[in-house]
């Protein structure tokens, strides 16, 4: 309780600052990042594929550490229970329960779907690539429900190992992403993240719901619920390994 | 009409030496190009056959759409059923079913994203030569078994030897994970770099079974040594699957449009080479009929004199110049035509071949296309080519008067 009176203070604290003076596009997304990431968090969600003929519902929990450790079990369906992604840093790992194996994901591997799902390895793994390897300007701010909305582009640089031309976040005063849009490298739109449910929880804004939907295909997307979320936990300093990877508690 | 043919038929015989030249530049023509073009297409039809026999096959039946978007859900039901009535339906008997996947493949050392085929090895056998191709161990056993079998390249790349597991993951049709351990079986090099460092096949039914697949698959390979028949048969398959409305039946340049396209980017630009050789012959037999015709102003000058019309002697001109080229091309085909027979009995091979075959699973040795259309279509461009010639001279003719040609020498 003490953290989070403390958590509130410090939002309360960023939040004139910006007020004052029209923010910088890479604070926003900084701090934006830091809102979603920046503490330990644990969570519940499903993940939701949609397909023009059928639809899967992957339950999972979620443990996050710091900006680049990440644990991901799944719970449901049952023939998939067990089963894992770890991350830490630009590396990623998968474990499968059925042959009691971890495969290490190699780099060439990530723009393949994560879980046959619309996010890609990359779109998993490696969210703060945005922070080191873009530039970003404001290209508009506006106001919606007494809220501030600004609209940024990043354009990767010039030497950047990344598969977008470009993308546009919306990230709203709150430092919720709103929208984040990808681009090709023919600047067409390949696929929009729309995030939506925004709550009030442990004093941070976060978005509860956030869907994936490719842009030539309205009928195939994928939807991230979470349903419970917890923020500035403990855990074991075993958490983000490999052998808690393949022995789930 | 009689005399005409007389008339010409002297006419050309008046200056033998010329004429056995003009025949001789003709026939020569004529001969090059059936053989270039014989073993241009005898050559597409190997680089087809080579192309196709290696995996893909001469016909595949697909689920539409599946060609444009693989996806793992575009699928047959009961494809093993179904390849078995087609094999009881149609002429073709080497038929295999197939279901293709994605998956990362892991050994000790390395992961690889990589293809991967479930195969019926009974039948595979008769479509594809990757089961002839094996160099270490061997290829599956059955339709069930846990074995696989990967490319050369990619073994090495992956630092594997035969007998060691690879650890598979991936998606299932219906989105679960798919994950397996297998060992490798055999090692094969079907000389395709593509397949050798991207393809591994297992068992169909391991693969249903890992891919949650039930007894779908994906495609359905046929395969014929005559490439040539490969539409008759593709109308047999599309008859016997009349009822299949979600199957499409595609040839072997819709799956691999790439060959087709090369294929005529090659013979067109070959087409670029045999238009200067046929408009050289041109120029060479439109000077032999421009002299023959100048030099006999005189003599027409008499005829026009006589009251033969211009038109007339126009037509003697132009039939002089037919009966010529024609037989200097029946020559000459003829020629071409023997070479290619004989190159057709014992082939042809060049040096440093081997690679460029290689690349198109092609034996190294040439063997020419004997065809309706190899062997007529060059000699065909040049007769059109030489009456066209032929009609300029005949032209002039039209403007001659008796009084002042009859004063020519």
């Amino acid at each position: 309780m003490k953290t989070l009176t403390a958590f509130i203070l410090f939002s309360l604290s960023a939040l004139p600052a910006f007020a004052a003076e029209p923010p910088v596009a890479i604070d926003l997304i900084k701090s934006a990042i830091d809102n979603y990431r920046g503490l330990n968090s644990y969570s519940e969600a499903s993940m939701t594929i949609h397909r023009k003929e059928w639809q899967r519902v992957v339950e999972m929990k979620v443990w996050t550490q710091d900006l680049d450790k990440s644990l991901v079990r799944v719970t449901a369906p049952k023939k998939d229970k067990d089963a894992g992604t770890l991350l830490i840093g630009d590396d990623m790992w998968s474990y499968a329960p059925k042959i009691n194996r971890i495969i290490k994901i190699p780099g060439s591997m990530s723009n393949q779907s994560w879980m046959g799902s619309d996010f890609s390895n990359n779109d998993i793994a490696r969210a703060d690539d945005i922070i080191d390897q873009y530039t970003h300007r404001i290209i508009n701010t506006s106001t919606e429900n007494n809220k501030k909305i600004y609209t940024i582009e990043s354009v990767p640089h010039e030497d950047a190992p990344v598969v977008w031309g470009k993308e546009i976040l919306r990230v709203n005063e709150d430092f919720v992403f709103l929208e984040h849009q990808f681009y090709d490298q023919d600047n067409q739109l390949v696929k929009t993240l729309i995030a939506s449910e925004i709550k009030l929880i442990d004093g941070k804004y976060i978005s509860l719901r956030q869907r994936m939907t490719k842009t030539d295909n309205k009928e195939e997307w994928t939807e991230f619920h979470t349903s419970t979320i917890k923020f500035n936990i403990e855990f074991s300093s075993n958490t983000f390994t490999l052998s808690n990877l393949r022995n789930p508690r | 009409m009689n005399t005409s043919w007389r008339f010409a038929w002297r006419n050309i015989w008046r200056h033998p030496r010329r004429t056995v030249l003009t025949i001789l530049a003709i026939a020569f023509g004529a001969a090059l190009l059936v053989f270039s073009i014989g073993f241009q297409l005898g050559q597409y039809d190997l680089m087809i056959k080579g192309s196709v026999s290696i995996y893909q096959g001469l016909i595949q039946v697909q689920k539409e759409g599946y060609l444009d978007e693989p996806k793992m859900r575009s699928s047959i039901n009961n494809i093993q059923s179904l390849a078995q009535s087609l094999r009881e339906k149609t002429q073709v008997t080497s038929i295999a079913a197939r279901a293709n996947g994605f998956a990362l493949v892991s050994s000790n050392k390395r992961s690889y994203g990589t293809l991967i085929a479930g195969v019926e090895p009974k039948y595979e056998k008769m479509v594809s030569i990757i089961p002839d191709t094996i160099r270490e161990g061997t290829y599956l056993s059955s339709d069930s078994a846990h074995e696989v079998i990967i490319g050369k390249s990619l073994a090495s790349n992956m630092q594997i030897k035969l007998g060691d597991e690879l650890t598979f993951m991936g998606s299932g049709r219906d989105g679960s994970i798919a994950a397996t351990i297998l060992p490798v079986t055999g090692i094969y090099e079907s000389g395709s770099k593509e397949l050798d460092r991207n393809l591994l096949q297992m068992p169909l039914k391991t693969f249903q079974e890992t891919f949650a697949m039930g007894s779908h698959g994906h495609a359905i390979v046929f395969y014929h040594d005559d490439v040539k028949q490969d539409l008759v048969f593709k109308q047999q398959i599309k008859q016997a699957l009349s009822s299949h409305k979600e199957l499409v039946t595609l040839s072997w340049d819709q799956v691999q449009p790439g060959l087709k396209q090369m294929i005529e980017l090659d013979y067109s630009s070959g087409w670029f080479m045999y238009v200067v050789l046929i408009a050289i012959i041109t120029f060479s037999i439109l000077n032999t009929f421009l002299m023959s015709v100048l030099e006999r102003t005189r003599e027409f000058g008499i005829m026009l004199a006589l009251g033969y019309k211009p038109f007339n002697i126009g037509k003697l001109v132009m039939l002089e110049a037919f009966i010529l080229t024609l037989f200097a091309l029946s020559i000459g085909t003829l020629i071409g035509l023997l070479i290619n027979l004989y190159f057709a009995a014992y082939g042809l091979t060049f040096d440093g071949m081997e690679e460029i075959a290689q690349m198109y699973n092609m034996p190294s040795t040439l063997y020419p296309q004997i065809s309706f259309e190899s062997t007529l279509i060059g000699p065909l461009v040049i007769f059109v080519f030489t009456l066209i010639s032929a009609l300029y001279p005949a032209m002039k003719i039209r403007k001659l008067q008796p009084v002042e040609a009859m004063r020519k020498i």
